[in-house]
């Protein structure tokens, strides 16, 4: 390694030069990362930008695993707390099969309603049965007391086959299941 | 890990929080009461409520629940606050009557029969009736109690038989059956009282044959 400089420097000197200049021994991949990081500085950060359609991707998935994580949510809470003349007392542990079903002939859409559902109109979605008069759903609870209503077309309506229960703090009285162990 | 390892990695690491974070508020949106039109006051009046009843002890599962139900009948903020000072207010008067220790869905269905104009001394000897029935069975007697009520049965007769068939030690299915005669009677046009009156009597005989004649009879208001 020599440049003009050394032409002027006596020789035994210019060896001394060259050898000093020369790098240390280091491994080459240390190195070569040395070398990257000495080129690479001063750049502005990298920005990673996506196209539209990877963007939509990327927004869906979101939603989706922000929808999977709610569901999942009130699926725990269905889990978690119910007396009914459906309840499936084959069940063993604590998350018990009840059935629920109302005759409703002409509606268009069955909902139902309740303390395990958060009473929101779009988790439990009722389906019409066999015989297009009535409409069923089974969900899984845990052993507790529960408030509910079917919603019928809009509008709440109790249970013909259970309890009725003392609140009728908002205008619409509820119907209660009561889900026990063995 | 290198830079550049680093750096290929940087993409991936925002999209991942990015679901996180989607993830995280798609679950506290499903645990949280949908109470997105309550004012900021309404809010924390609720909260305050809610504390409290955590402080003291009592379940606040049925509080959020009274509130998501308010939301989606349509209540106005003011009813909302109201049913909801109201539940935490019986839910505690029942535990006082029943004890600590009492099972959450035995605790709700005390406070509904509170509701329904149940004294606290009616819980108690409900509670004792028959040498202290099982938690399962003291709410399915409780919950029949309230429809009974719900069905213009008058409480203190209503609370009476129930108190009488719990000393028999009737079953769940045994209320169940009081209830939906009774209705049935009703539907036909006797009266609640005395529908009730003839089905508690042929219950009770059914239950035990031998004591339905020297049965007591205690006026309500006995403690």
């Amino acid at each position: 390694m020599r440049n003009d400089d050394d032409d002027r420097l006596p020789v035994p000197l210019t060896d001394a030069v060259s050898l000093l200049r020369e790098l240390p021994p280091v491994r080459a991949e240390w190195r070569a990362d040395v070398l990257r990081e000495v080129t690479t500085a001063g750049r502005p950060p990298r920005r990673v930008s996506l196209s539209i359609p990877w963007a939509i991707a990327a927004g869906l998935v979101c939603a989706m695993a922000g929808g999977g994580a709610a569901f999942l949510a009130t699926r725990d809470r269905v889990a978690s707390p119910p007396m009914a003349s459906s309840v499936d007392s084959r069940a063993s542990v604590t998350m018990l099969p009840v059935r629920f079903s109302v005759a409703a002939p002409n509606a268009a859409r069955v909902s139902i309603v309740g303390d395990f559902n958060h009473w929101n109109p779009t988790t439990l979605p009722m389906r019409r049965s066999a015989d297009g008069r009535t409409w069923e759903v089974e969900v899984r609870l845990p052993v507790g007391r529960y408030s509910y209503a079917f919603l019928i077309d809009g509008s709440l309506t109790l249970d013909p086959a259970a309890p009725r229960g003392s609140g009728d703090d908002f205008g619409a009285p509820n119907s209660v299941l009561m889900v026990r162990g063995s | 890990m290198t830079s550049d390892a680093r750096r290929r990695l940087a993409p991936r690491a925002e999209l991942w929080a990015a679901m996180l974070c989607a993830a995280l508020c798609g679950r506290v949106a499903a645990q949280s009461p949908p109470r997105d039109r309550l004012s900021p006051s309404t809010h924390t009046t609720l909260d305050r409520l809610i504390d409290s009843a955590r402080v003291a002890g009592l379940p606040t599962a049925p509080l959020v629940d009274k509130i998501a139900e308010g939301t989606l009948k349509g209540a106005d903020d003011e009813r909302i606050v109201r049913a909801v000072r109201t539940l935490a207010r019986e839910l505690g008067d029942a535990r006082a009557a029943l004890g600590p220790s009492t099972d959450v869905a035995v605790l709700g269905a005390a406070a509904s029969a509170l509701h329904a104009g149940v004294t606290e001394g009616d819980l108690r000897r409900m509670a004792r009736a028959g040498g202290s029935p099982e938690p399962a069975a003291l709410a399915s007697a409780l919950v029949t109690l309230v429809d009974l009520v719900a069905k213009r049965v008058p409480v203190a007769p209503a609370t009476r038989s129930i108190e009488d068939l719990l000393n028999r030690r009737a079953t769940e299915r045994q209320f169940a059956t009081l209830r939906a005669d009774v209705g049935q009677d009703i539907l036909a046009g006797r009266s609640p009282e005395q529908s009730l009156i003839t089905r508690t009597t042929a219950q009770l005989r059914a239950l035990d044959p031998a004591s339905i004649d020297v049965m007591p009879r205690r006026p309500p208001s006995d403690p």
